[in-house]
């Protein structure tokens, strides 16, 4: 059940997913949770996804807050989406680690299997880029989408690329998504504060 | 709006042809592939036994494969670099090699194989000392590291910025491809009636970028210009492109827009052209729905010397560097049975250049495309 707590205020759209509650900044909401099965429930019955993820299952970590934290932004940006609609919309994102969780979980299980066959299905993980990919897939984004790390301020780094991105009228908006162990952010940026 | 023209005043490789652009270049216009048997690990119970490996490169303990392959070219080059350059790491996987001595060995630390540790290694090998930054974008990283860098150029926001790129061969992702299904038992063949796969690839290089106006200030001279780039997204599928194309065409129209360029001024395609199936495909439509009028000499590297993952939009870049300046479109080594989709687009040899404008194109998993334009 969603809560409204003005707990992250903000100026900008912003979805995002700490410990065990998600929620949207601008419209005050929150979503407390205990498994992403009965979350992704929730919010499809709250129309914060438009659809079920497809192979939301099949998803590691990384991708299920990325994919989940960028449809809370798109909501709070009041920017709607559908299955088989498109958009031109990027999606950047950083993380400290790029994909080292991934990465362990495909060839941990790749030794474990005798070291003769890898797993398709873990192995897709192992790019820093595949949470944003996945999110884009879900969501319909066609524009620019990259993974950056920005040794020094990489939030800010990623903001201004995004602003760029529309300043040029390269894209309507972007989401900018920020990770960490413990949480992800995706901020919307538009023309309006780009 | 005014433009600061980005421009490559430097750059150098090394792919399984060997050290140095000439010798990449000599391969690709002999016709010969630098594809052959992996014994860095053992390939046994994979798909392919071959990819294009650099001779001689091993894992060692002191130095991934990555540093191993950097290194030389810095020590080389780091002279060259101006020391305000900002640099720009593009790999997908970089170290991996660490992560993979930690879990088969247990020794080491796959903590080790960060990207930001290598993008720490690199500064050191140029001898640079601002922040930097890694782009990973599956295998568009190179270019969509350089169109990132052209952008920061044409913005005023940088006039000099260092794009390195390196991916190795390795046990990690040759299980992960053959996993896929994705490799050629044999080699690569893009745009062959017969090809079935792809052969990985490793290599590293670099490419300087400039603005123009300090280029000439500076007396460098300049191989060639960054025009245009774009990148986009299927939004689609993870491991297989939208078969239409759609991305790659949306990644090209934008990247010729920003360029200021009509299709009609590319005179060659360095293509993705892994040999996949449905990567061929793909660009093949993409090709023809933006080129409807004629037909463009297409070529691809990846039948020579593999797919080099992140590196390869850097190592197509430097080819389409010597494209230019040589005015020779290289044959697609591999290729002897053209795929009707392709007939009259690719070449078993070798052409004449007769426009000013090369276009590069690459895709991803995930379903990411980057597109450049490059000119003189």
């Amino acid at each position: 059940m969603r809560t409204n707590q003005q707990d992250r205020p903000g100026k900008e759209a912003c979805g995002w997913i700490k410990g065990d509650h998600c929620g949207c900044a601008l419209k005050g909401l929150t979503w407390p949770f205990t498994e992403f099965k009965t979350l992704t429930a929730q919010l499809l019955h709250d129309h914060i996804l438009a659809y079920p993820i497809e192979n939301f299952a099949r998803f590691d970590e990384a991708s299920r807050h990325v994919t989940l934290s960028a449809a809370l932004a798109l909501y709070d940006a009041g920017i709607a989406y559908a299955k088989g609609k498109k958009q031109n919309i990027g999606i950047l994102g950083t993380n400290p680690d790029g994909a080292l969780i991934s990465n362990l979980a495909y060839f941990e299980d790749y030794l474990a299997g005798g070291r003769t066959l890898g797993r398709a299905k873990f192995f897709i993980y192992t790019l820093p880029s595949s949470p944003l990919a996945e999110a884009a897939i879900h969501l319909g984004l066609q524009g620019p989408m990259t993974y950056m790390l920005a040794a020094k301020t990489p939030r800010e780094t990623l903001w201004a690329h995004a602003g760029l991105l529309i300043k040029n009228e390269e894209v309507e908006a972007m989401l900018v998504i920020s990770s960490t162990s413990e949480a992800t952010e995706c901020r919307v940026l538009t023309g309006e504060y780009a | 709006m005014s433009r600061m023209n980005p421009v490559i005043v430097a750059c150098d490789m090394t792919t399984a042809y060997g050290e140095g652009i000439g010798a990449c270049w000599d391969g690709l216009l002999s016709n010969t592939r630098a594809i052959r048997k992996v014994t860095r690990f053992s390939t046994q119970s994979f798909h392919s036994s071959k990819a294009g490996i650099v001779e001689g490169l091993q894992y060692k303990q002191d130095a991934s494969l990555a540093v191993q392959l950097l290194e030389p070219l810095f020590r080389k080059h780091a002279a060259k670099i101006p020391p305000d350059a900002l640099v720009i790491l593009a790999t997908t996987v970089g170290e991996i090699d660490l992560l993979e001595r930690s879990v088969l060995e247990g020794t080491g630390n796959a903590e080790l194989s960060r990207p930001a540790l290598l993008l720490d290694k690199v500064k050191g090998f140029a001898g640079l000392e601002d922040d930097g930054m890694v782009i990973s974008n599956a295998c568009a990283s190179s270019s969509t590291a350089i169109g990132f860098a052209a952008g920061l150029i044409d913005s005023g926001n940088r006039d000099c910025v260092l794009v390195v790129a390196v991916d190795a061969v390795t046990e990690f992702v040759f299980s992960g491809f053959s996993s896929l299904m994705a490799l050629d038992p044999d080699t690569a063949k893009p745009f062959d009636k017969n090809r079935a796969g792809l052969s990985l690839g490793e290599g590293a290089g670099f490419v300087l970028l400039m603005k123009r106006e300090r280029a000439e200030k500076e007396g460098h001279s300049i191989m060639g210009e960054v025009a245009g780039w774009a990148v986009s997204e299927d939004a689609n599928h993870m491991t297989g492109p939208s078969r239409e194309g759609v991305g790659l065409r949306l990644s090209i129209q934008k990247a010729l827009k920003k360029a200021g360029l009509p299709s009609g001024e590319v005179g060659a395609i360095s293509s993705h052209g892994t040999g996949t199936v449905y990567n061929d495909s793909m660009e093949m439509k993409a090709y023809n729905a933006v080129f409807a009028d004629r037909m463009v000499p297409i070529y691809s590297i990846k039948g020579a010397l593999g797919h080099t993952m992140g590196a390869a939009g850097l190592i197509e870049t430097v080819i389409a560097l010597e494209v230019l300046k040589k005015r020779i479109i290289p044959s697609t080594v591999g290729l002897t049975d053209i795929d009707p989709e392709a007939a009259g687009w690719v070449s078993c040899e070798k052409r004449s250049l007769d426009k000013q404008v090369v276009l590069i194109n690459n895709a991803g998993f995930g379903g990411v495309n980057a597109s450049l334009v490059i000119k003189p």
